[in-house]
């Protein structure tokens, strides 16, 4: 019982969370770009109105497209450690790799979903949005492969309390920084918003939604963040309790949003060539350093 | 996978004015571009021959909407020219200040828009921002922000005060201290710099053979500038610069642009030194009201630069208080229709916008 309780927590905390950052975040962004910005709480409204207008489907593989992307983005959410043993709901099950795995879910049904809508659009981000999972996916993998050997387990729990004395990020200083220029492709921050770039594709997936469904994938998105930066900050800033871990992550999104706010976005082809460079080579080289056993 | 019909219209938030491209793709490479303009359609050409000489002042700065006064500074040349009319010279230094104050403003706008299409937002917010100030200076000459109808038949419509003359100055110093803003933060970009360099490259040939002018014919290195090749007003006794580049690309078309932005404000501040002091700034209609003005008959081809190239007005007058035919140029319409339907095939579906931007198609002058 206690366990679905601290589940539900996580859902809360990660929906208010993510949105009010979002709502930060597009204040900072303004500040950069010299206006004044939406209030803090925008986003909010957002959700609520498009939850509230009625909705347009496009035939039964988007709308189970949709629910599956939300129920999976959830799903991970539910998983995902806050910073402490404490705050974690279900310490048998949350292992890196389970939390991969689900997390994938999310992502096929939007995919899913998306192209069920039948625009060419939608199709073509779609299909971007995919390779560059597999852009970015594969220095991160090797990046958390190598934490995992070297902290012996590829539990998220207990990797954030084996990091009490000290940050993995200062363990392997490569490794986290090649995490979290993977962390921006997963964000879907510039220069990686390949997938949505309005100029280019008109906003790709999102082309086809509207009203509730538009609603329930920004939902799924706030989820999607908050697995993603909660993952980051699980991984490489482990240890301390729920408000220091809320801290971590206010700063890791705004550095986020910071770099994002002065980089336009590559080309599809030129995101695989980067991230295939020199990330993954780093990686290497950082997964070598740590089999040698040449950390800090 | 096969080919794909994407439409590429006035709702994609890629298109920059009221036109649409029609393509076929292959994956991501274009494989067919169709341009397909219409959407803007009001006949300006032929509005223009029912109404009297003075009332058109009112109808053609909407043939441009970003840049109005060349279309008001290219009529009242036309008209001037047949009727044989001494503008003031005070007025003329006048017009040449709005002109070069209008290119800044253009320039800042599509130096900001380029990142529309390359995702960069920040330069949109900037370029729309410090464009507002130049709005408001014509705010003050003229009354309004985006349409000004000030340059009239004769001269100019009000004179301007010391205090807009400060005006200008204060701004002109403001927008030359943002400028190295801009080179870091656009022209210093190495992502930027890998999605412009070498991209969308419009050669010599193709660009002469087309009719492109303006920056993209500028950018394969031949300086032409309707300003130097043909003086209009007083540009041949100020000094100012054509910046050229060899490249040809989209990189060298924007960064042109940027490049003349300076040299519009040196040309400013050389006019605002330089302009008499006088209160007579046009030509008194001799006989009733401006309306009923008759221009003689004949005919005239004014062109001036534009920033989107050369841009012209063919006036043909038959004697009445009406023109017999206004023919305008614009200068997007090369780029703008043989441009999208023969260079575009090839490119990337990413490159579709940045071609729209740094050639500057604007659909109003296909449309007119």
């Amino acid at each position: 019982m206690v366990a679905a309780y601290k589940a539900l927590f996580n859902l809360v905390l990660g929906f208010f969370l993510v949105l009010s950052l979002e709502g930060v975040g597009r204040k900072i962004t303004a500040r950069v770009q010299r206006r004044i910005g939406p209030p803090w709480y925008q986003n909010f409204i957002d959700v609520f109105k498009a939850l509230s207008k009625h909705p347009f489907s496009n035939g039964w593989v988007f709308d189970f497209g949709v629910l599956m992307a939300l129920g999976g983005a959830m799903a991970t959410a539910m998983i995902v450690p806050m910073g402490s043993t404490t705050w974690t709901p279900f310490p048998n099950s949350d292992n890196f790799f389970v939390i991969m795995y689900l997390f994938a879910v999310g992502a096929l049904g939007m995919a899913m979903g998306m192209v069920g809508s039948g625009n060419p659009w939608a199709s073509i981000g779609v299909s971007r949005a995919l390779t560059q999972m597999l852009g970015y996916e594969l220095p991160y993998l090797i990046v958390i492969s190598s934490t995992i050997f070297y902290y012996k387990t590829a539990s998220i729990h207990k990797l954030v309390e084996l990091q009490k004395n000290g940050w993995n990020l200062l363990v392997m200083p490569l490794g986290g920084i090649i995490a979290f220029i993977s962390l921006m492709g997963m964000l879907g921050k510039k220069p990686f918003d390949i997938s949505t770039a309005p100029a280019e594709i008109a906003s790709g997936p999102m082309t086809e939604l509207s009203g509730k469904y538009l609603g329930l994938l920004h939902i799924m998105h706030v989820f999607a963040m908050f697995v993603e930066v909660s993952l980051f900050v699980d991984v490489f800033l482990g240890g301390g309790n729920l408000g220091w871990y809320l801290v971590k992550f206010i700063v890791v999104w705004v550095l986020a949003v910071l770099i994002s706010s002065v980089l336009p976005r590559f080309r599809i082809e030129q995101m695989l060539k980067f991230y295939w460079g020199v990330p993954l080579g780093l990686a290497f080289l950082n997964a070598l350093f740590v089999l040698l056993g040449w950390t800090l | 996978m096969g080919e794909v019909k994407l439409f590429f219209g006035p709702n994609h938030p890629g298109m920059n004015g009221n036109f649409s491209v029609h393509m076929y793709v292959e994956g991501d490479i274009v494989k067919k571009a169709r341009p397909l303009p219409g959407f803007l359609h009001r006949g300006f050409e032929k509005l223009m021959e029912r109404r009297y000489w003075y009332s058109n002042i009112a109808l053609i700065p909407r043939i441009c909407v970003p840049e109005p006064d060349i279309n008001e500074a290219c009529y009242a040349m036309g008209v001037e020219k047949i009727a044989k009319l001494d503008v003031p010279e005070r007025a003329q230094w006048i017009r040449m200040i709005v002109l070069e104050l209008t290119r800044i403003a253009n320039h800042l706008m599509a130096v900001g828009g380029i990142g529309g299409p390359i995702g960069l937002y920040t330069a949109p917010q900037w370029g729309t921002a410090d464009r507002d100030r130049i709005l408001d200076i014509f705010e003050a000459l003229t009354g309004a922000r985006v349409y000004h109808m000030y340059i009239v038949i004769g001269g100019v419509r009000k004179n301007m005060t010391p205090k807009i003359e400060d005006m200008i100055w204060k701004t002109l110093d403001y927008i030359e201290s943002r400028l190295p803003d801009y080179e870091n933060l656009i022209f210093k970009n190495r992502i930027l710099h890998s999605r412009l360099k070498g991209r969308l490259i419009l050669t010599r040939e193709q660009a002469l053979e087309m009719g492109v002018t303006g920056v993209g014919l500028r950018a394969t290195g031949v300086e032409y500038d309707v300003r130097k090749v043909d003086p209009y007003l007083f540009y041949d006794k100020v000094d100012f610069e054509i910046p050229t580049a060899t490249e040809g690309d989209a990189f060298s078309r924007v960064y042109l642009k940027f490049k003349e932005i300076p040299q519009s404000i040196r040309i400013i501040r050389q006019a605002l030194e330089r302009m008499p002091q006088s209160d007579k700034v046009n030509v008194p209609v001799s006989k009733g009201s401006a309306l009923r003005r008759i221009v003689p008959e004949g005919m005239a081809y004014v062109h001036i630069e534009s920033t989107r190239g050369e841009y012209g007005f063919f006036v043909v007058s038959d004697g009445k208080n009406k023109p017999y035919r206004v023919a305008v140029r614009g200068a997007s319409y090369p780029q703008g229709l043989y441009g999208i339907e023969k260079y575009l095939p090839g490119t990337r579906i990413e490159d579709v916008p940045i071609w729209l931007a740094t050639m500057d198609v604007c659909a109003p002058e296909i449309d007119r």
